[in-house]
């Protein structure tokens, strides 16, 4: 498959992007100037990218808890995701939702999502939706290999498959669910081969490949814009810090950590531009774009106002609850 | 002690074959079920001990508990003291110490790109490649019964390799040994610049190709050649052609369920031991055996030879035949 510089520069970009995003995320979060909970995708970005990039901006997304680098790499507004977890009013859900429910409609971003499996009954909703007004939208369900034993997976699987809905599920296997490894939790080593239960394409790749990654997405996604129904992307990746900031992450064993930094995917595609027409200047430009990129998103953040005590239940409850109670 | 080895690899047969094609499914616990029946019928035609290659999904180690607790394990079943680094690097090493443990036999599950990993170090040690990989052409469909019989049958003949095929493979080189690999069946020059995802799909990305055996029922990228002239197992000698948009048009079977459509410029057979070198034009890759392996740059120069150094097969019905001729089932 042929990728042209264009689209490698995209590439690299968009991982740098959520890097960059994450590792201001976690200083931040370190410092206090972001409350409540943050997991961070540090490790995984070759997966949110390589499937991203190709989509269009009118084709969905459902995330998970880990969300940033989906939200980044599908487009979202760095200054509205980062004034988000400031918990600013210019934030993405007015300072309200925090790390694990930001979305962008404009986007096709479905939000992500605090409960583990929660997004595959959405992305099967976006799915039958594109079915239903026979658009060729796709929709792409980001999950987590430990959400595989939920019912919703079985679920979503099931009824996608049935009605060959046009929806890519990308399983980040990262090999723990929190801090239980997927030797304790699975009796299978490929989530892959649990596409074949359904009668869907269940194949695995490197996810710490970004080529690897774009490759396998390109094809499924395709197949999905044809109407030839769901696809199982299992994606081998691992995430360098802990569940969320402030886990140390002790249940990974030492030499794990060390042959999973040796494979971090941001150096290793780095080195690859370098052997494919790109300079060092090349690379050191787009690192000086995101970074200015992510230091404005900060600045942004750090200037916006908090929300008003008195707007604290403002779009929290829906018109129809209101109705309801003033009944 | 009358030993076997098994090789079983647990990432085989999940790649994007089963995407862009209609590839075969064989998931890692029905490679567990396979494997118990290898070791079932090798114990019960004489083995005693059975050297496993260690793997992340802990075949061996599910079989050995399995037969346990049925009270049906005579055998030693011995769990090779390796690191798992989780890629094609452990069916190599798995190789090198079973054929220096001596073992009579190594059967390995996988596809064409793990018996090519067994086949770097195994020797003259008889292989029996059973497919559970993709497109079938070095290893074949097996049952695991009829497997664990033929190798215990080879493990226990004084003269195994008469049961055996001396496979043919290609050698190849850049840069004049810079970089040095094997395919044991087919190497394609591809207009690609990463592994990716591994597999090659996109027949207009193919550039030359160089089989050391191909048959238009053997599906893949050999099927090509296959498609213009076979070339045999016995032959001494294998096949080379070179692709572009016109030319020579061939239909050929290059993936399962996939017919597609080809032109050929050049073709040739190429003898034994007769280097094919040339200077790459472009940066691209080499597909070792249906796989993206090594990256070369524009200018390299490429030698891919065709020699007979490949491993000693076992040969089924030959087996077979000389066990029920040496009185093995009596």
């Amino acid at each position: 498959m042929k990728m042209n510089k264009q689209i490698l520069k995209d590439m690299y970009l968009r991982m740098r992007r959520i890097r960059e995003f994450e590792v201001k995320a976690q200083n931040l979060f370190a410092e206090g100037k972001i409350p409540g909970f943050v997991h961070l995708y540090i490790g995984e970005e070759a997966v949110a990218t390589g499937v991203s990039v190709c989509l269009r901006d009118d084709d969905f997304i459902t995330s998970t808890h880990r969300g940033h680098g989906h939200i980044v790499a599908k487009g979202g507004d760095l200054r509205f995701m980062m004034a988000e977890l400031f918990g600013k009013e210019s934030g993405y859900c007015k300072g309200k939702g925090g790390s694990m429910h930001i979305a962008d409609r404009t986007k096709g971003i479905l939000g992500a999502n605090g409960i583990v499996g929660a997004g595959q009954n959405i992305a099967v909703g976006a799915g039958l939706s594109c079915s239903y007004r026979q658009t060729d939208q796709v929709c792409v369900c980001f999950f987590g290999d430990a959400s595989t034993n939920q019912g919703t997976f079985h679920e979503s699987m099931n009824l996608a498959s049935i009605w060959k809905l046009p929806i890519v599920f990308v399983c980040e296997n990262n090999y723990y669910g929190i801090s239980m490894s997927q030797a304790r939790h699975q009796a299978i080593k490929d989530i892959a081969d649990r596409g074949a239960s359904y009668g869907i394409p269940g194949i695995a790749v490197d996810g710490n490949d970004v080529t690897a990654v774009y490759e396998a997405a390109n094809e499924a996604i395709a197949r999905a814009r044809k109407g030839l129904g769901p696809t199982l992307l299992e994606c081998k990746t691992y995430r360098h810090r802990g569940h969320f900031e402030g886990d140390a992450g002790l249940y990974k064993p030492t030499e794990e950590q060390k042959e999973w930094l040796a494979k971090d995917p941001l150096p290793r595609f780095s080195s690859f531009l370098l052997e494919n027409g790109f300079s060092e200047k090349d690379v050191a430009d787009l690192d000086k774009t995101v970074a200015d990129e992510i230091a404005e998103a900060i600045r942004f953040a750090d200037e916006s106002a908090y929300p008003a005590v008195e707007k604290t239940v403002e779009d929290v409850y829906s018109d129809i609850i209101e109705e309801v109670r003033s009944r | 002690m009358t030993s076997i080895g098994i090789i079983a690899n647990p990432a085989s047969g999940k790649d994007i074959r089963r995407l862009v094609s209609y590839a075969t499914v064989i998931d890692n616990n029905e490679k567990v079920n396979i494997v118990t029946r290898i070791i079932l019928a090798a114990q019960g035609m004489g083995i005693d001990t059975i050297l496993c290659m260690p793997d992340t999904f802990l075949i061996a180690e599910r079989v050995i508990d399995s037969l346990s607790r049925e009270k049906v394990l005579t055998a030693s079943i011995e769990v090779l003291a390796m690191p798992i680094n989780g890629s094609a690097a452990d069916s190599t090493l798995a190789a090198e110490m079973m054929r220096a443990a001596g073992v009579g036999c190594v059967v390995s599950l996988g596809g064409a790109g793990t018996s090519r990993a067994v086949a770097k170090t195994i020797g003259n040690t008889p292989l029996l490649p059973v497919s559970t990989g993709t497109n079938n052409v070095y290893p074949s469909m097996l049952e695991g019964t009829s497997v664990g019989i033929a190798a215990a049958v080879v493990a226990r003949i004084p003269d195994p390799l008469s049961c055996c095929v001396h496979d043919k493979r290609i050698e190849v080189s850049i840069n004049d040994g810079e970089k040095t690999d094997i395919a044991l069946i087919d190497a394609v020059v591809v207009d690609a610049v990463c592994v990716g995802a591994k597999a090659i799909w996109d027949c207009s990305e193919i550039r030359r190709l160089v089989v050391s055996r191909c048959h238009p029922a053997c599906i893949g990228f050999s099927s090509i050649a296959g498609c213009i002239e076979p070339v045999g197992v016995e032959d001494d000698h294998g096949y080379t052609i070179t692709l572009s948009t016109r030319g020579r048009r061939v239909q050929a079977p290059i993936a399962a369920g996939v017919i597609a459509e080809l032109y050929v410029t050049e073709h040739r057979r190429l003898a034994l031991a007769e280097g094919l070198r040339f200077r790459a034009e472009d940066a691209g890759m080499i597909a070792l055996d249906g796989e993206r392996e090594i990256r070369f740059k524009a200018g390299d120069i490429l030698t891919f030879t065709v020699t007979r150094n490949g491993p000693f097969r076992v040969d089924m019905d030959c087996t077979m035949v000389r066990a029920v001729q040496n009185g093995h089932f009596q």
